[in-house]
């Protein structure tokens, strides 16, 4: 926010021709109403697209890494397979500073060792227009750092009263943004009201880690045997949601699907969730994580712990998806501040 | 610690322009399709890369058939063999159909992927070989690799269990690997009068074999409840936590450290596995 020369001003209407000129040149995934709440879909025109504020369910990773993916094609005739490398190029628009940092770490992920074709080849071709958000009772990026985005969009939208303030990170958004709408240099009054909801905004914050995020891998690696695994492995459904909306969770299965006429087919890749109970079970029924318990605490230090040696990063964005939408209200900034509680007993 | 370190659109496009894909396999043929057992069947595959030949034991490959998909499968021939020898118990959809491929027939390997064992860390030392069930597969690997070089290690013991004489696998070959100075004690869980081996699991042998402390590794690959029971005996007979090696079964759908089925607390097991030795298991509680 205090790169102030890099913000250009958008009057609504000059928004309406940006959207539609996206519209006009690609596929456009938005932000849309369902059911009275936000969700990404595919956008056909300016007034599909509803900027929310407030998170959606799902993070966007479906559009970078789809729940199914062709991995390759097969004949079991002539035993054979090709690869299948499916990228479009899409626009996604709505994604908010946690969505954004999300996608950057799947980006490494994906890029880290063996480099995962399908994944970069798509996140080649994918345009992100970020947007403003305001924080519910589960967000907590704020406690994290992540909570603002320099980089891993190409344009971001941020509201005013009348219009927007916008900003580029690439020169693809920057070629975008000055060829699809006539924008002109802020006032300083219009950079005040953005300084000015970015100040409300922080304070809106309710839920918050009580410790310093670089310590968060350290306080993991000493909770092992921490109680709160088995509280919380008591109520735990097992259901794999938490997995399923989080923008970090990468894990998948892999499996063939044939054909009806049982000599084509496809190797597809498809979501799978380390909270699922066959997710380490090997051959002869051995599960390497039986219990709830034991799965919940891989899940959880997963996002604060495990991959913090390989990525140097914590691999939590703070969205607060997981305990938004968990059936029995396990909440992932309790669990970690119950950790901590415990770490200065200890 | 640096959080959320940035990937540059640069960086994207470099990686985005290999095509290659690591999920697409590579062709092997099936040269030889041996029955071994009620649920075991031994291929010798020609493989169509020079590139599948260049592994260690205790390295596996991804070994799949279209329509039916992969699973992670161990090497049992050794670095110089000219085939890729698996063995391949039959457990499920795959495992089935590969048990129905004969000479002349496609099979479709990834790999070798893991870190396997190296053979010449062990140079000079005892080792004592522990394998239960189908452990004896890739424990076949590497008892070749060290009996190829023979005189570079110490004495050396194989302890090898399974349920029954009849699940025994590779026994004609052990003559040789005795004659060429491997003490090979065979023990089963039950077994008919003419069974003339031991009888028990395989840590009833372990406190017979005399060793000499401090020169002598132990090796283990077996059934996951093995595993703890046989470190017990190894270190009561002396030997500590660097001092022993073995090779750890998970579920694997990549085999390049992307899935996440594998992952044993911080570790992915296709990449810095299959094989650890104890020492490195320190902060991995899941391991064992």
């Amino acid at each position: 926010m205090k790169k102030t020369h890099k913000f250009k001003y958008l009057p609504d209407r000059a928004y309406r021709s940006l959207i539609k000129g996206l519209l006009r040149e690609h596929k456009v995934y938005g932000t849309v109403e369902k059911d009275g709440f936000p969700a990404f879909a595919e956008i056909f025109e300016v007034d599909d697209l509803k900027l929310s504020e407030t998170p959606t369910h799902l993070s966007a990773k479906e559009f970078l890494f789809p729940q199914r993916e062709v991995l390759l094609k097969f004949n079991m005739r002539t035993s054979t397979h090709v690869p299948v490398i499916e990228a479009e190029k899409q626009v996604l628009i709505g994604l908010h500073p946690c969505d954004i940092k999300g996608m950057g770490l799947m980006d490494r992920v994906f890029s880290h060792g063996v480099s995962d074709p399908n994944y970069l080849a798509r996140r080649e071709q994918t345009i992100v227009v970020g947007t403003d958000c305001v924080p519910d009772e589960y967000c907590f990026c704020s406690s994290l750092g992540t909570d603002k985005v320099e980089d891993g969009f190409d344009i971001f939208l941020h509201r005013i009263s009348r219009g927007f303030l916008v900003r580029t990170s690439t020169d693809r958004g920057a070629e975008l943004l000055s060829r699809l709408a006539d924008s002109r240099e802020p006032t300083v009054r219009e950079l005040k009201e953005l300084e000015e909801r970015g100040a409300q905004r922080e304070r809106a914050f309710k839920a918050k880690i009580n410790g310093a995020p670089e310590d968060l891998p350290a306080i993991y690696a000493k909770s092992d045997e921490s109680p709160v695994w088995e509280k919380i492995g008591a109520i735990c459904y097992g259901c794999g949601a938490c997995n399923n909306v989080c923008p970090t969770c990468y894990c998948f299965d892999v499996k063939d699907e044939v054909r009806p006429n049982l000599v084509e087919g496809e190797r597809v890749r498809t979501w799978d969730g380390c909270t699922l109970e066959d997710f380490a079970k090997v051959a002869g029924e051995h599960n390497f994580r039986k219990s709830r318990a034991e799965r919940l605490r891989h899940r959880f230090n997963r996002k604060f712990r495990y991959l913090a040696g390989t990525f140097d990063s914590l691999f939590c964005v703070g969205c607060g998806r997981c305990s938004r939408t968990c059936l029995v209200k396990i909440n992932i900034v309790d669990v970690t501040n119950e950790l901590i509680r415990e770490s200065h007993r200890r | 610690m640096s959080l959320y370190a940035k990937v540059t659109d640069d960086s994207l496009k470099e990686f985005a322009r290999e095509m290659d894909s690591p999920y697409l396999p590579f062709l092997g043929m099936v040269e030889r399709s041996m029955r071994l057992s009620e649920k075991e069947r031994f291929f010798a595959v020609v493989p169509s890369s020079e590139a599948l030949l260049a592994y260690r034991p205790g390295q596996f490959f991804m070994v799949g058939l279209p329509g039916y998909g992969e699973a992670p499968i161990s090497i049992t021939s050794a670095p110089g063999d000219t085939r890729i020898e698996l063995c391949v118990r039959a457990v499920g959809n795959l495992t089935n159909a590969l048990h129905k491929l004969r000479k002349g027939d496609r099979m479709w390997l990834r790999g070798p992927f893991g870190r396997g064992f190296a053979t010449n860390e062990m140079e000079g030392r005892d080792i004592v070989f522990v394998a239960g069930g189908i452990g004896i597969v890739p424990m076949r690997s590497l008892v070749k690799a060290v009996l190829a070089e023979r005189e570079r290690f110490g004495r050396l013991t194989l302890i090898y269990g399974a349920r029954t004489p009849e699940e025994m696998l590779f026994t004609e070959e052990m003559d040789n690997w005795r004659r060429r100075g491997l003490d090979v004690q065979l023990t089963v869980d039950k077994a008919e009068a003419r069974w003339k081996g031991n009888t028990g699991v395989v840590t009833t042998l372990i406190p017979k074999v005399s060793i000499k402390e401090k020169e002598t590794l132990g090796v283990i690959i077996g059934p996951p409840v093995m595993y703890r029971f046989v470190i017990l005996s190894l270190k009561a007979l002396g030997l500590g936590a660097e001092d022993i090696y073995m090779s750890l079964e998970r579920r694997m759908k990549c085999g390049v450290g992307k899935c996440g089925h594998c992952q044993i607390n911080s570790v992915y097991v296709c990449q810095c596995g299959p094989v650890f030795k104890l020492s490195e298991l320190g902060g991995l509680p899941e391991a064992i």
